[in-house]
């Protein structure tokens, strides 16, 4: 246990001192904020409304891959990755490190980005911030963990950024599916539907799981 | 390696993969009165009062529906085989079991659109299920991107093995999905065995026998040839080592 907490540490500290991932995922939402005004013109605030679950989990879900992908770039400068190899113990202990570093990360990020699409959009988020962020914390683990294991695949072929998020975005659907559900209810002021917090605690807990057991195989021996 | 050389070309050197490959040629031979049997009944089947002609899909697009669930189960139990017992068998299978798998997924959305069209009057409709199979055909897709994308043999191999567990991961949570969100799915739910009308029982049925055995025949062929690619660059390698040596 005190491998993940070592590693999370790790990770966060080295984000700490550069910013640089925070800052161009970040960039990159409020750039997509701007492809959905061009793309969608002319709404009135109530359309906006209707569409900003929708849009927020477009640019969570391509944030995330960028940030994703950068986490296992980074290990292998300098070889870092077979240092994590070798970390004494269960490697699945490195696995949640690096998941946990990926999820205080991409939380950061989309808390962020909704407060500003909340602005950009005229939505008022503030009511309703609770529940959003109860649901999106809650998809943010599935994606985190599920994106971890597959990032240390994705980073070690060839076209390492094309190949993330294809195997990474039909993993993602039932995230997704409920994630979208469950913001679209809060956004609106209706109470979150038990089902979709259902359905995130059950893909959160085997992505957890599938992570932990097989991380083992996809570091090399 | 002892075999003579004609034995090289045709049957693989491990000995599960070669007890495989002698079973191709009979099953070929089954399979060649099954599709007989099977061009009869669906064509003496008779023609659907309300959907007309267009309802014979059934017979066509079902078994291939339980052929790309197996394909990507094979995968899925050789690839945790593989990584359990290493033996490069098992990481063969999983390769044939995928490119079948997505052979038969492909043939089924292929062939659903077309039926959908005479039925509901489009090609295309969001439903659940359409929607989980899609989600799934990408999977397994993406599963042979990642082998082809992957460098060197053995890790490949591992890569493809947990990418292959998670694809069947993923078919049970895919399900709960459409449990949840059933209310709005419009797939027929009981086609197999509620709606089948006088005479349509016996071409289903001889329809998913033969393409279970067609699906075995691919499979086991696509093993073979797997297995044999295996053992020719072993060939070749033993072959550059004894010049260099």
């Amino acid at each position: 246990m005190g491998v993940t907490w070592a590693i999370l540490w790790k990770d966060l500290l080295g984000e700490w001192r550069s910013r640089d991932r925070m800052i161009a995922m970040l960039l990159f939402c409020f750039l997509m904020a701007v492809v959905f005004w061009f793309a969608l013109p002319d709404r009135h605030p109530e359309e906006w409304k209707e569409l900003l679950p929708g849009l927020l989990w477009t640019a969570y879900v391509f944030a995330s891959l960028l940030g994703l992908n950068r986490s296992f770039a980074l290990e292998l400068e300098n070889d870092a990755l077979a240092g994590l190899a070798l970390t004494p113990g269960n490697r699945g202990f490195v696995f949640l490190g690096k998941a946990a570093a990926s999820f205080v990360l991409i939380s950061v990020v989309e808390a962020l980005t909704a407060a500003a699409f909340g602005l950009l959009f005229g939505v008022n988020l503030i009511e309703v911030s609770l529940g959003l962020a109860g649901a999106v914390a809650l998809a943010t683990v599935g994606i985190a963990s599920i994106g971890t294991l597959l990032a240390a695949m994705a980073v070690r072929s060839r076209f390492q950024e094309l190949l993330l998020p294809i195997l990474m975005l039909p993993a993602l659907f039932p995230v997704l599916a409920a994630a979208v559900d469950a913001s679209r209810a809060t956004i609106s002021g209706l109470p979150l539907p038990f089902e979709a917090i259902q359905l995130l605690i059950v893909v959160d807990g085997i992505y957890l799981v599938v992570g932990f057991l097989t991380f083992d195989f996809v570091l090399d021996e | 390696m002892s075999n003579s050389k004609s034995q090289r070309q045709t049957l693989p050197s491990n000995p599960v993969e070669r007890n495989v490959s002698m079973a191709i040629r009979p099953l070929g031979a089954l399979l060649i009165l099954l599709l007989v049997a099977y061009g009869w009944a669906v064509y003496s089947a008779p023609i659907d009062r309300v959907q007309g002609v267009i309802q014979k899909i059934l017979y066509v697009h079902p078994p291939m529906a339980y052929g790309a669930y197996l394909g990507f189960v094979v995968t899925g139990i050789a690839g945790g085989l593989y990584l359990w017992r290493r033996e490069e068998a098992w990481d063969r299978l999983a390769v044939a079991g995928a490119e079948v798998g997505v052979l038969f997924c492909t043939l089924m959305i292929v062939t659903g659109p077309i039926w959908a069209k005479g039925t509901w009057g489009r090609y295309w409709s969001w439903d659940p299920r359409l929607t989980v199979t899609l989600l799934l055909w990408f999977v397994y897709l993406a599963y042979m991107l990642l082998r082809s994308f992957s460098t060197g043999g053995e890790r490949t191999a591992r890569f493809a093995a947990v990418y292959g567990i998670l694809g069947i991961v993923l078919i049970p949570l895919n399900y709960y999905i459409i449990e949840i969100f059933s209310g709005r799915s419009m797939h027929p739910e009981n086609l197999e065995r509620g709606s089948l009308g006088d005479g349509m029982g016996f071409p289903f049925l001889i329809g998913n026998l033969t393409l279970f055995v067609v699906f075995i025949y691919l499979l086991l062929l696509r093993w073979q040839v797997e297995a044999l690619r295996a053992d020719e660059v072993q060939r070749i390698q033993q072959g550059i080592g004894a010049e260099a040596g």
